[in-house]
């Protein structure tokens, strides 16, 4: 069968779907968007659940230093000899928890599922642009965490330099156990990765800029499919430049170069031979892909953010132009910014300077999106289904989260905050949970259309307050303890007597860390239990305006039987004054209905007249970035 | 077209689960493997060996759980006959919400009484330090409000607006008046925290103050060391190729440098020695092995058995050359290197013999001093909590960071009420397995007088030959680290 001819010919697609389907080629190295979107989910869920049962392992450690369990031995043999936690394998604790989070769960797990779910049919396709290339991006992603994974268990111990591996204690195998095979493990991995990245990032681009159906013009997208794209742009601009980065540290470490290492004296080896390399080049260029990863990994949950909440406001997502142009600010600015984790590197004052400026900048298109989705909310008709409690979950955290930023991002104050727990306190919030909340968010919601059932409403319910609740009491407090000065990534903190006071807090945040894990449980229970018993889903269960429900509950290759639906308005018209239903979707035609004839359709309800002024600034924004990116 | 259902179990069955089984299981079959090398005998494994306790806790947790789910189950059924909603959870969720918000502030507000002085930023024991607690005072004052109203009014939201039969949302796309505010506004706070932070930091890290006596801070795994100048008041030249057992910090000190020179000459000799007979080490590794590999000998003795063995695979596969090799090449290197440097008169000029290199650092009070950092081998971090002091210390690269303690040790003490505190530098940037016992002791005093005493106790890197004083050559430049001429790259 001819993918291509699906693709040009809308009409005539639907009787290619007939054909039959090998068993490996319907389920391993499948081509159709939807299973590998699932196949990218239930990688991400196993990586995050070894990513969290890592996370309460050191937890665990941290709250109670002096106890044996038994169950670490029994989990980590060698490392944790009479039930005590090894100093070296708690960083690779951490390393790997850190790793897994941020590219495994978040970024793959993420960006892949649900970009690869609901680009096509969101925008109105058939499939991804390149269905092979979409197919090999999960497998290069599945290689990757077999490595990682495999790396965990090497006997010198997995990479532990902290997911940001910085040189020379990544480069130099004697300067840690870590260092060694884990190292060049964990750089594969990553190597792994970015291909994987990159294939999905190229398909993503190339599916939204040019296999939108009829009437789907850029402004009438889906903020989801904006979020991605934006985050896929990214990615396919920043990826390379870790790879970069990763093959000078592959080089510095096996081929003796000195890209990264100058002037170091090794105990047990004696002085090396490096001179003229410079560590801080390495965070360079690993910060101009690690800012930009922390959009790539909360955009899309932004924008999953932004879908659910209008759909279950059942009020239109207020100020659409607005939170597209506050992503590409947040993307254009991702880039201009990464000397802000660097301002103590010893790294010029005045480029601190710099930076501090650009990064403060980024709070202004944040700020609008919070008051956006705090507008939305007002006078809404707010259906608190799991999907919409996670989502709300989401801006908390971002306020929360991104609040703190504005005192990270401040030279002056990072002199004392770097690297303290304010800094785990921030990001933790700001994207950690609120990333992982969007994911849960877009599995609530979603699910229906992946695998046609239900998830069991009040399960959600619990599972969102026990983890709502737990994550703030996990992260909040730790604000507390970076500002009154503990660091980060220390193993214990007994042998400092003025951490002490700390103590009873760091056995409050555990048990919540225990609590919260465990309720990942009933999370876990729900969703493999409703693929195959929960009740089975209506076409549209949401009553959501966007062209996903237009198709089938079951999954056909091709997605829809017929011709492609076209779509007639925007996305988010929910509760018009004139429409008797609380929504009217996309690709409902209505003969009064003005808007399928040309704009944007967003608020093109009769009552409502925006100004010419309005019009011709919407126009001429419009134009520009369809100038940018070079389409017509 | 097959049931999609049934086409999802097959799916999930046949390669998810699988799949997921396999990652889930990989590292722990390595573990398993690698158990066994442990330098002490291994247990032996059996099931009494396991955390039943903690076992036991899984699973009661998981048959909660279930049981919890199954509850939920029969309250469905229960709607599904009586047509009657057993929960509404959109008018729970409103009161949830507003519950958790209460007790959120109410959480806070307990954190704040109970952690008392520690919670928020402490009091600075440095000068500039009081300029950024200000800079922190003035960002945490906007953050708060804003923190406080956007919170609110989200949880409020919830409470106020959640679903009601019939009822119908505003249909209300956008304003451009107030998106207008809302840009403006934060925009222009911003610029007043900008301004202020690009001022304070400018301050701090702009230029070295010119009066500051220079301390250089030598951080390495897993220990700080400080250098005080000694008498002449002029740092000695180092190098890391000069760094020895009894010169951890690398100084231009000629007897030092010239046993370092010898050790190395001796270590190439035997280089050396070992190349040349490594096919014979082979041979004799590999009879070891076959002399050892008898009976239950490698099973009783792991350690040695593998020890052995990587021995005698290393020797086969030529690892053991190579590596022997490499060594031999690093040393020779480092050999050419101090060579050099040892003829040059201005690198060893004397003034390094008179350095004082202590294990804790004494300042003291109102007295402004810069810290010259130097790494050995992998990047430390330098903090200063109380101080508000921090900087990266970077191989092959001079940081520095200046600051003066404005009270002393005591003074702390009596403020913090706490007899033991003391000040200390912690490093902050993951250096290794001990990284979190990596610190160094700061004690401020009140006056020159108690300095001095202390500095008295302190001996000379090179005790002074008697009545001969050294000629003191303070103007000299030279091409290695000078840690007193340092400039920001």
């Amino acid at each position: 069968m001819s993918t291509a001819a699906l693709h040009t010919d809308h009409h005539h697609g639907h009787d290619h779907h007939e054909h039959k389907e090998s068993f490996i080629s319907k389920y391993v190295f499948s081509m159709d968007h939807k299973m590998i979107s699932k196949q990218f989910l239930i990688t991400g869920i196993v990586m995050g659940i070894i990513g969290l049962v890592m996370s309460l392992l050191f937890r665990m450690q941290l709250a109670w230093p002096d106890e044996k369990f038994g169950i670490m031995e029994m989990l980590l043999g060698k490392w944790a000899q009479d039930g005590k936690l090894d100093p070296n394998f708690y960083m690779g604790l951490v390393t790997i928890h850190g790793t897994i989070m941020v590219f495994y769960v978040l970024t793959a797990g993420l960006s892949g599922t649900f970009s690869n779910l609901l680009i096509p049919l969101q925008v109105g396709a058939r499939d991804m642009a390149s269905p092979f290339m979409n197919m090999l991006s999960y497998w290069f992603f599945f290689l990757s965490s077999a490595v990682l994974l495999i790396s965990v268990g090497v006997e010198t111990g997995p990479a532990s330099a902290g997911w940001t591996v910085y040189p020379p204690l990544s480069a130099l195998e004697k300067a840690m156990p870590g260092s060694g095979l884990g190292m060049t493990l964990w750089l594969v991995a990553i190597v792994l990765f970015i291909v994987s990245a990159l294939l999905g990032g190229i398909n993503y681009i190339s599916t939204v800029l040019n296999m939108r159906t009829k009437g789907m013009s850029m402004n009438r997208m889906p903020l989801t499919i904006w979020a991605f794209f934006f985050t896929a742009v990214l990615g396919l601009l920043s990826f390379p430049v870790l790879l970069g980065a990763g093959l000078f540290l592959i080089f510095d470490r096996s081929f003796g170069t000195s890209f990264y290492l100058s002037d170091i004296y090794l105990e047990g080896v004696g002085a090396m031979e490096n001179i003229g390399g410079s560590p801080v080049l390495y965070q360079h260029l690993f910060w101009f892909l690690g800012h930009p990863e922390v959009y790539i990994i909360l955009m899309p949950a932004l924008g999953i953010t932004s879908e659910v909440i209008s759909t279950n406001a059942r009020k239109p997502i207020f100020g659409y132009t607005a939170m597209v142009i506050s992503l590409m600010g947040i993307s254009f600015l991702s880039f201009i910014v990464w000397g802000h984790h660097m301002f103590i590197t010893g790294m010029n004052p005045f480029l601190g300077s710099v930076f501090m400026i650009l990064t403060l900048i980024i709070a202004v298109p944040s700020a609008v999106k919070v008051f956006n989705y705090l507008t939305t909310l007002w006078k809404g008709n707010l259906r608190f289904t799991p999907a919409m409690l996670f989502s709300i979950g989401l801006v908390s955290f971002f306020i929360s989260g991104g609040l703190t930023g504005i005192y990270l991002g401040n030279a002056a104050l990072d002199i004392q905050l770097h690297d303290s727990y304010f800094v785990v306190a921030h990001f933790h919030l700001v994207m950690g949970s609120s990333a992982i909340f969007g994911m849960f968010a877009g599995i609530y919601h979603w699910f229906p259309r992946m695998y046609g059932r239900m998830l069991n409403n009040t399960l959600g319910q619990f599972h969102f307050w026990i983890t709502f609740i737990t994550a703030y009491l996990v992260f909040f407090p730790m604000h507390f303890m970076g500002l009154a000065g503990v660091p980060r990534r220390y193993y214990m903190f007994t042998l400092v007597k003025e951490f002490d006071v700390w103590m009873d807090v760091n056995k409050m945040m555990t048990i919540a860390a225990i609590v919260g894990g465990a309720a990942q449980l009933l999370f876990l229970w729900n969703f493999f239990y409703s693929i195959f018993r929960g009740k089975k889903s209506e076409q549209n269960p949401w009553q959501s305006n966007t062209l996903e429900w237009s198709a089938p509950v079951e999954h056909l290759h091709g997605n829809w039987p017929g011709a492609i639906p076209e779509v007639y308005r925007g996305p988010y018209e929910y509760s018009r004054p004139d429409r008797e239903d609380d929504y009217f979707p996309q690709y409902v035609p209505d003969e009064s209905d003005n808007a399928g004839t040309g704009g944007d359709g967003h608020g093109s309800a009769p009552k409502r007249k925006s100004t010419k002024k309005e019009e011709v600034a919407e126009n001429v924004m419009f134009a520009a970035i369809k100038r940018v990116f070079g389409w017509s | 077209m097959k049931n999609h259902h049934l086409s999802v179990i097959a799916a999930f069955t046949n390669k998810k689960l699988f799949s997921a089984m396999l990652l889930l299981s990989l590292p722990f079959f390595t573990f398993a493997q690698s158990a066994s090398d442990v330098v002490q005998p291994p247990q032996e494994f059996s099931l009494a060996n396991w955390d039943w306790e903690f076992i036991s806790y899984c699973i009661v947790a998981v048959l909660i759980i279930l049981i919890i789910a199954r509850a939920f189950d029969i309250g469905a059924l229960t709607e599904k006959i009586t047509g009657k909603k057993v929960v509404n959870w959109n008018s729970t969720n409103r009161w949830v919400a507003i519950i958790f918000l209460v007790a959120s502030i109410a959480g806070i507000w307990y954190e704040m009484i109970y952690h008392g002085k520690y919670v928020l930023i402490g009091d600075s024991y440095s000068e500039h330090g009081e300029t950024i607690d200000s800079m922190f005072n003035w960002t945490f004052g906007f953050t708060f409000v804003v923190f406080v109203i956007t919170e609110v009014l989200l949880f409020y939201f919830m409470f106020k607006y959640r679903y009601r039969e019939g009822q119908k949302a505003l249909y209300y796309f956008h304003n451009n008046k107030l998106e207008l505010v809302w840009t403006v506004v934060p925009a222009v706070v911003l610029t007043f925290l900008v301004l202020r932070g690009f001022n304070t930091w400018s301050k701090i890290t702009a230029e070295k103050p010119k009066d500051a006596q220079e301390i250089e801070i030598f951080g390495y795994q897993f220990g700080w060391k400080a250098r005080y100048a000694g008498d002449d008041n002029t740092f000695g030249n180092s190098h890391f190729t000069f760094i020895s057992g009894k010169n951890p910090l690398g100084l231009a000190v000629p007897e030092h440098v010239d046993s370092l020179l010898a050790d190395l000459k001796r270590d190439t000799a035997l280089l050396n020695r070992q190349i040349a007979s490594a096919s014979d080490s082979a041979t004799a590794w590999k009879t070891a092995f076959v002399s050892f590999n008898t009976g239950s000998n490698a099973t009783a003795y792991p350690a040695v058995y593998k020890d052995l063995k990587n021995k005698m695979e290393d020797a086969e596969s030529g690892a053991y050359v190579r590596q022997l090799k490499k060594d031999l090449r690093r040393k020779n290197t480092t050999i050419s290197r101090i060579t050099t440097y040892r003829k040059d008169q201005k690198v060893f000029n004397s003034a390094a013999n008179d350095d004082k290199i202590t294990t804790e650092v004494v300042l003291v009070k109102g007295k402004s001093y810069t810290f010259n950092f130097r790494a050995r081998d992998v990047i430390h971090s330098a903090w200063f909590p109380d101080f508000r002091g921090q900087m990266n210390v970077v191989p092959g690269m001079a940081t520095w960071f200046s600051f003066t303690p404005n009270k002393t040790t005591e003074q702390a003490r009596t403020e913090k009420n706490n007899k033991d505190f003391d000040f200390y530098l912690y490093c902050n940037k993951i250096c290794g397995g001990a990284h979190y016992n990596m610190k160094i002791k700061i004690t401020v005093v009140g006056s020159e007088a108690e300095y001095n005493t202390w500095m008295a106790t302190q001996a000379p890197f090179v005790a002074p030959p008697a009545a001969v004083p050294t000629p003191s050559n303070t103007q000299d430049s030279s091409t290695l680290v000078k840690p007193n001429t340092v400039t920001i790259r």
